[in-house]
């Protein structure tokens, strides 16, 4: 565990009557990448706005570096934004663009020279420099921008939907590309965004807020395995929630039928909800099945076939098999005891780790 | 089809000529040896000697380019000032400041030249050259809002946040990014404060008073006695100017506009 380079304690933001966050608390280590994932209205970019001095939080702590900041102005915080709309300076060409923040500190001509010759090489635009920003294509003035910001070697780098404007496999390679930039330069990197793909990718730690709150915290693969809540199971991938009743640890009913799970330390007969993801779901024969259902329907999707189906109690099923079956036809779901997940309704995060610290320990 | 093109070529032909013949006219008989405009005499230049022998004449021309060049530079830094406030303040009250920029502009010269009378006779101001420039300062302030505002509106608000994260004061964001970003429409509202200025009768004419005038109170009142073909010979040369004016601008903004063009093929090459 590193320090905490950022931390926010209590924080709340309300515009009049509106209130945009509510108590939010989290730490940021050094050099590790964050995201911020939640849908628009969520209050991520307020955050972020926030940590970079924009906004202000209308109460609790925003630490940096274990010292209070929320009454540093924007330009004296050691953080940079890359902007959704990129924010480049239209009447500057690329070079003067990534200069800016280094002539404005007064730092020595020669030196800016060189260190936005590095910021463009680093991003892969040398040679870039002369051209007028109206000259790059989309996915050149992504580059800019952080460059612009890199150039200035903040602490902590703020990115805000910076990917949303590119087309999908542009955004692609920019997202393998800003994860290795991340790793070179060991900065600390905060990335926004409604993109559960992009969050899943690039993250070391993801956050989900929404409300106004934040939902979960997690690596990508906690958050997919073991989402805390039916929002985080529904927002994060495809996903099959039906409710269910916890008979005893490790045997979860489903439909009157009880099946081995994973998940233990609830009371006994709790009602809880059960998530099975649709690719953990495979279409068998009826009598090998452990649930029997009618297909509805059935896309191929190149890389499987995405079809649902009910079954005899009318719970409709998304299953993702490579598989092919035949719309209309009885088959049979088959799934493992660690395909499930059991969520309790209304438990906190701090409850639910505690939780699968209790009984993976005993486990171990 | 092809006949109604036709038809509207001699239309808008029409329309031109119309237009141009007063000038035309007037033009034509700055040349002439005779005294009046009733029967042309002859080609001569007698009128261009007396025009630059007339040194009251070339003095108000003097003045009139004088104010027009101070008052439009200042109602420029404080329209264009005005016009960042007037982004910068909220709801109501930035409505208000807007319809009051607007009633300005849509208001009679003969009744903003009548009030500035009362206001500078009431302040004891001696009606000359400073209460005209005042007067134009005045009228010309709104027209640079109105010319610099819609550039504020198009900046994206991210720009300056982004001048603020770069470690940018205030002074440095307003003087370094947004300034020079809104730059065309400071230029366009200055131009345009120039031509209003220049031009200007109605506000001039009330506050002008004894020994101080501009062109075209002047012009007014010596036309009130007859013209004189002097008023021909400098209306000319006004002409000939503002032509070479429109003419460079338009070679001006179809080199920046060569240069866009240039820049929007690359930008596809970039794609």
């Amino acid at each position: 565990m590193g320090k905490n380079i950022l931390e926010f304690k209590h924080v709340g933001k309300r515009y009049d009557e509106n209130v945009v966050l509510r108590d939010i608390n989290f730490g940021v280590e050094a050099g590790k990448f964050y995201t911020l994932l939640g849908p628009s209205g969520s209050g991520k970019t307020t955050i972020l706005r926030i940590i970079a001095g924009f906004d202000q939080a209308s109460s609790g702590e925003v630490l940096f570096d274990g010292q209070r900041i929320n009454d540093v102005p924007a330009n004296q915080r050691q953080v940079n934004t890359v902007f959704q709309d990129y924010a480049l300076f239209p009447h500057m060409n690329v070079a003067e663009n990534v200069a800016f923040g280094l002539q404005i500190k007064g730092v020595k001509k020669t030196v800016i020279q060189q260190r936005v010759k590095e910021a463009l090489h680093l991003v892969r635009l040398d040679g870039y420099g002369e051209r007028a920003i109206t000259a790059m294509s989309g996915g050149q003035r992504q580059r800019v921008a952080i460059a612009r910001a890199i150039v200035n070697r903040p602490k902590v780098l703020l990115l805000d939907e910076a990917l949303s404007a590119l087309d999908h496999k542009l955004r692609v390679d920019m997202q393998r590309e800003l994860r290795q930039l991340q790793r070179q330069l060991g900065i600390t990197f905060i990335f926004v965004t409604h993109d559960q793909e992009e969050a899943l990718a690039m993250s070391d730690q993801i956050m989900i807020i929404n409300d106004g709150r934040i939902q979960q915290t997690g690596t990508p693969v906690d958050i997919y395995d073991e989402p805390l809540n039916h929002f985080v199971a529904d927002f994060i991938g495809e996903s099959n929630i039906v409710p269910g009743v916890m008979k005893k640890d490790y045997v979860v009913n489903i439909n009157g039928q009880d099946f081995e799970c994973v998940d233990a330390g609830m009371k006994p007969n709790e009602k809880v909800e059960v998530v099975i993801r649709p690719e953990d779901l495979d279409i068998t024969t009826v009598d090998k099945g452990e649930l029997k259902a009618t297909v509805d329907t059935q896309l191929f999707r190149g890389v499987d076939y995405q079809i649902t189906a009910h079954d005899q109690r009318e719970h409709e099923w998304k299953i993702n098999s490579i598989h092919k079956t035949t719309v209309g036809a009885q088959v049979g779901i088959v799934f493992d005891p660690e395909d499930i997940h059991v969520m309790r309704y209304n438990e906190s995060e701090e409850d639910f780790d505690a939780r699968l610290d209790s009984y993976e320990e005993d486990e171990d | 089809m092809k006949r109604k093109v036709a038809w509207g070529k001699v239309y808008l032909g029409l329309v031109f000529v119309i237009l141009y013949a007063p000038i035309l006219y007037l033009m034509i008989f700055s040349f002439s040896s005779g005294k009046t405009m009733e029967r042309y005499h002859g080609f001569s230049f007698q009128h261009y000697a007396d025009l630059f022998a007339d040194s009251r004449m070339i003095t108000i021309v003097i003045n009139t380019v004088l104010v027009a060049v101070l008052a439009s530079l200042i109602a420029t830094i404080v329209g264009t000032l005005g016009a960042l406030a007037i982004k910068e303040s909220r709801g109501a009250w930035r409505n208000s400041l807007l319809s009051l920029n607007n009633v300005l502009m849509v208001s009679p010269d003969v009744i903003i030249g009548a009030s500035f009378l009362i206001f500078f006779t009431v302040l004891g101001i001696r009606l000359g050259f400073i209460s005209v420039l005042l007067s134009h300062i005045a009228f010309s302030i709104p027209i640079v809002v109105l010319m610099v505002l819609p550039k504020i509106n198009e900046l994206s608000p991210t720009l300056v946040d982004a001048a603020y994260d770069l470690g940018a004061t205030r002074w440095q964001a307003l003087s370094r990014v947004i300034l020079p970003a809104i730059s065309p429409g400071i230029i366009a509202g200055y131009f345009m404060a120039l031509t209003y200025s220049l031009d200007d009768f109605a506000v001039t004419f009330f506050v002008t008073g004894n020994g101080f005038s501009t062109l075209s109170v002047e012009i007014y009142s010596r036309a009130r006695q007859g013209v004189n073909l002097e008023i021909n010979a400098l209306s000319t040369l006004m002409f000939l100017v503002s032509l070479a004016l429109v003419i460079g601008y338009y070679f001006v903004s179809k080199h920046a506009g060569r240069r866009q063009r240039v820049v929007a093929v690359k930008e596809g090459d970039a794609q």
